[in-house]
């Protein structure tokens, strides 16, 4: 193999764009959501289910989902929950701070082609902040789609994100939408137990429903085994996989899955391709 | 190919030559049984016949460390680190050692092409030397023999007298220009080199094998005797991840975004926030390092991405051999997929 350099153009790969935080809410005592204008206002030009590299100087870079869909005018969400160093300092900065971004990167959720189908989101805990932006994408475009059903776990009632925007969910007629906790308290009136519970209930077109599933490692075993158990065609699964990276770029290697780098083949992955690759889920 | 004769007596003054035309890079000793790639000082302290150096010139365009960024946070800004652009003449390169910045060309290309990478490597003359291979070399079994010229701009074949220079690009000729201690090549044939150490199949065998891999037994069997201390991934010419941190100066106000070399090998890197960890045990680890070297990439490539060096071997802290790994998985794949009789293999090799 040979290549032949000198006619390759080349990137500036690492050098992030600075840009201004314009918004902040607190949701929980672990997640927090931040409004991101990029220079001059330009948009992310994102699909939803890609992420950014954001970069903290002095604490460094992390891969962080967009939350916002790419129908949204002005600035991009993220919603960070705090686990780290990095996530601390994020966490402490005000409206006004400036942080940098690179990106987006990746593969998103291919909705073009989910075009007139069913769209089936299943998000564990933070797995609702990619979702949310292909969620917002399928409410934006709404005669686009098929049917939309949410099914939101979370472990205990006040980890729910984006506490205005479920009611909303809840409330439309045009989402189904079921969520329930691991851990229920007495004022917690809905459904308790793992998200799985929420899957055989479900009435569902199977050739014609699009799944995407995003949360921790651990759910996924248990919900692909119900999908499968309520047939739903692995053809029609998407999910996301969350790995270390320190580039973005497909250099780095830290998000290595066997031939596939994460950040280049994912973060969504359609199910088909994973299921060839070991220690993915 | 344009061919000549360089004697011994006139290696000094070709050094020198080379060294009027650009900074020149070639092995030199270190310590009493080491050699290592360093810019030439004095033509005289070059050493062309060696085993291995203990890094590859993998060094000169992925640095072990090298600035991203330098930034401030008092304004939040940034400066990108300076790429120096300098013409470089590697020479004394042995074939495998080329085919793994060929390899690397690849990795820092595809996708996305690397800028600093590319501007380090761009501005690159490779002069090859033939070598005699030692007991770690097995380059040939992964298709690269001694004499492969692929990617030297000029190789030097050492005979009983000096080294038959030829002439393989047009980037070569222009290096020799105006150098008068070249005779008439002498009358002798390329020499036929062996090698002690082979794979017991050959490359493109290797391929089948591996599709059955994943739960062979020596991953554990390996596990039990390495370290995990990332040596083989640190002297390895195809490795190349890389670690990213930001380092603060005295001030807490300035820094730098560095990036350093990585090792799949070592516990934290394919950890995750939270705890999870994608590759936990060293079994995992050493499955995942050859896996890339013989199934990852090759499944992208079609090649081979190990290039027989052998210095993971040689340089191992816990003596363990790549070509004892792969030979027992070529044992395992026979005695489970071709029901043939297995021949124990080690290090020894010979006859096979």
């Amino acid at each position: 193999m040979s290549i032949a350099i000198s006619d390759i153009k080349t990137q500036e790969l690492y050098s992030p764009d600075i840009s201004e935080i314009t918004a902040i809410k607190r949701f929980t005592e672990k997640e927090k959501w931040f409004e991101i204008k990029l220079p001059g206002g330009r948009s992310l030009g994102h699909q939803p289910g890609q992420f950014v590299q954001v970069s903290l100087f002095g604490a460094g870079e992390a891969p962080i989902s967009v939350t916002s869909s790419p129908t949204k005018k002005g600035g991009f969400e993220l919603c960070v929950r705090e686990v780290g160093m990095l996530t601390k300092i994020f966490h402490n900065l005000k409206v006004g701070s400036t942080i940098g971004i690179r990106g987006p990167y990746g593969k998103g959720f291919d909705v073009e082609s989910y075009k007139g189908k069913d769209v089936l989101i299943i998000g564990g805990g933070i797995g609702i902040v990619p979702l949310r932006s292909l969620i917002n994408y399928v409410i934006d475009n709404r005669k686009d789609y098929g049917r939309l059903i949410i099914l939101y776990g979370a472990k205990t009632p006040d980890e729910f994100l984006y506490p205005d925007e479920l009611k909303q969910w809840e409330k439309s007629k045009d989402i189904e939408y079921h969520v329930t906790v691991d851990q229920g308290t007495p004022e917690w009136k809905g459904n308790t137990g793992v998200i799985t519970t929420l899957i055989p209930g479900l009435d569902l077109d199977l050739s014609n429903t699009i799944t995407a599933v995003v949360g921790p490692p651990i759910m996924y075993k248990f919900v692909l085994m119900s999908l499968k158990t309520k047939r739903i065609p692995d053809e029609n699964i998407y999910l996301s996989l969350e790995r270390r990276m320190k580039c973005g770029v497909g250099k780095c290697g830290h998000c290595q899955i066997n031939h596939s780098y994460v950040c280049q083949d994912g973060p969504v992955y359609h199910y088909p391709e994973l299921k060839h690759l070991q220690e993915a889920i | 190919m344009k061919k000549y004769q360089l004697n011994k007596q006139q290696l000094s003054s070709f050094i020198d030559h080379l060294k009027e035309q650009g900074t020149v890079y070639a092995p030199h000793k270190k310590g009493d049984a080491s050699f290592s790639f360093a810019k030439v000082v004095e033509s005289d302290s070059v050493i062309l016949e060696y085993n291995r150096t203990l890094n590859s010139v993998k060094k000169y365009f992925l640095p072990p460390r090298e600035q991203l960024l330098s930034y401030s946070k008092t304004n939040n800004s940034y400066q990108k680190g300076v790429i120096e652009k300098e013409k470089k003449i590697f020479l004394g390169v042995h074939s495998y050692d080329m085919k793994a910045v060929l390899k690397l060309d690849y990795n820092f290309t595809e996708g996305n092409p690397e800028e600093n990478y590319l501007l380090r490597r761009r501005k690159s003359y490779f002069i090859g030397v033939s070598f005699i291979p030692d007991e770690y070399h097995f380059s040939q079994s992964v298709g690269i023999p001694v004499h492969d010229t692929d990617g030297f701009d000029i190789y030097l074949e050492k005979n009983d007298v000096g080294y038959t220079v030829k002439i393989i690009t047009e980037k070569g000729e222009k290096l020799i220009k105006g150098f008068n201690g070249l005779n008439d090549a002498l009358d002798i044939s390329s020499s036929d080199i062996q090698f002690q150490n082979r794979l017991k199949y050959n490359y493109n065998r290797l391929p089948e094998v591996f599709e059955q891999s994943w739960n062979a037994a020596v991953w554990e069997e390996v596990a039990k005797r390495c370290v995990g201390c990332g040596t083989c991934n640190l002297v390895c010419p195809t490795c190349y991840c890389f670690d990213v941190e930001d380092n603060m100066d005295l001030s807490l106000q300035n820094g730098t975004r560095d990036r350093s070399w990585d090792g799949c090998m070592l516990n934290g890197f394919a950890a995750v926030a939270g705890g999870e960890n994608f590759r936990k045990s060293l079994a995992d680890r050493q499955r995942h390092r050859i896996f890339r070297k013989f199934r990852y990439i090759t499944y992208l490539t079609g090649e081979p991405w190990c290039v027989g060096c052998g210095r993971c071997t040689a340089y191992c802290t816990a003596g363990i051999s790549i070509v004892e790994i792969v030979n027992k998985l070529c044992d395992e794949y026979e005695q489970k997929y071709l029901n043939r009789p297995v021949e124990q293999s080690g290090l020894n090799l010979e006859g096979l």
